[in-house]
């Protein structure tokens, strides 16, 4: 496991080269878009840096950073629905968009079922079955007890077996 | 491991799996507040800084244009030149084992209002005791340089030519001979 030091700005760094793309590609299943995910994973990266001289060093820093992404991607699902009545109507009467094929993630149908998730279920199941986090590495990442981090994997487990078994 | 899970997995990555072959972006700039000491330093207390060094700015300059004026010079040391070049002149003008070389030499002092210069210049700066005054060997008058910044023991007088006092009523400079 990577060693960081609190407050250090060369480790700061580090970290983000280390972890961005891990970040993003939780946030990617949380958020509506890639363009969003990436505004999240820079919004996480500024409120850790905010942080970092006080990041106690016996938490993997990487979990930490999840729970960050976790709740800025949980903040920007109460935005985006202030936003979305907003935005249908800019968008009434324009072309749709063609489909762009670097966007797989986009396009891909779990990656929608997981959007549709309460966040802190959609997370659990990434951080589970994508980054290989135990559950209690999961626990101790988002700050909840190991049963509950089960609970939130077995009713994310249902709820996308529900979703993708009606398509 | 059910056959869910390893679903899971396999559409995860290969969903998010193309996301880490993308270049890592450059992170954004954290736009920190201005802490007390930057509001300060931003603030009044930038003209209260700005207002010092000004004056410590010109105080230094009194001081070098009073040595200027008063030895013609920027250098101190010119000052110590002129008073040994004196005590030669006035050691020729004396005749064969005569006495009074101090009043001459300390006319020629008081005409040069050397003391007055550096003790208003010292006044200026609020230090009676610096250094610019030149209160060392440098001006070769050791015990006259008006070293407490208040010039009195070169004491000026009311007149800058008025001629050489008594020696008697005024302390008579030890000058050193020079080189």
């Amino acid at each position: 496991m990577e060693r960081y030091t609190p407050g250090s700005e060369a480790d700061f760094e580090r970290l983000y080269v280390n972890s961005y793309r891990r970040i993003l590609g939780t946030l990617m299943t949380l958020v509506r878009d890639q363009a969003t995910a990436e505004d999240c994973a820079q919004e996480t990266f500024e409120r850790a840096y905010r942080s970092w001289k006080t990041w106690q060093p016996e938490a993997p820093a990487e979990a930490w950073l999840h729970r960050i992404a976790i709740n800025v991607a949980i903040s920007d699902r109460r935005h985006q629905r202030i936003r979305q009545a907003g935005e249908m109507v800019r968008r009434l009467g324009r072309p749709a968009p063609g489909p762009d094929p670097s966007l797989v993630a986009e396009r891909s149908e779990l990656v929608a079922a997981l959007k549709k998730l309460p966040p802190k279920q959609a997370a659990a199941l990434v951080l589970r079955h994508y980054h290989g986090y135990t559950n209690r590495e999961i626990a101790a990442a988002i700050g909840v007890p190991e049963q509950t981090v089960a609970s939130r994997l077995g009713a994310a487990r249902k709820q996308l077996q529900a979703t993708l078994g009606r398509r | 491991m059910s056959d869910i899970e390893r679903e899971l997995e396999l559409e995860l990555h290969r969903a998010l799996d193309p996301i880490a072959s993308m270049p890592i972006p450059p992170r954004r700039a954290v736009v920190r507040a201005r802490g007390a000491r930057g509001k300060l330093l931003g603030g009044a207390g930038a003209a209260v800084g700005f207002k010092i060094l000004t004056g410590v700015a010109v105080a230094a300059a009194a001081v070098t244009v009073a040595g200027a004026a008063t030895t013609g010079s920027l250098n101190p040391a010119v000052w110590g030149q002129q008073v040994s070049q004196q005590v030669e002149n006035c050691k020729d003008d004396l005749t064969q084992g005569q006495h009074g070389i101090g009043a001459c030499v300390s006319g020629f002092a008081s005409n040069k209002q050397h003391g007055q210069a550096v003790a208003s210049a010292a006044r200026l700066n609020g230090n009676g005791n610096s250094n610019n005054n030149g209160n060392n060997g440098n001006h070769g008058n050791g015990n006259n340089g008006g070293g407490n910044g208040s010039g009195n023991s070169h004491k000026p007088t009311a007149n800058p030519t008025d001629e050489p006092r008594d020696p008697s009523s005024h302390a008579a400079p030890k000058v050193s001979p020079g080189p």
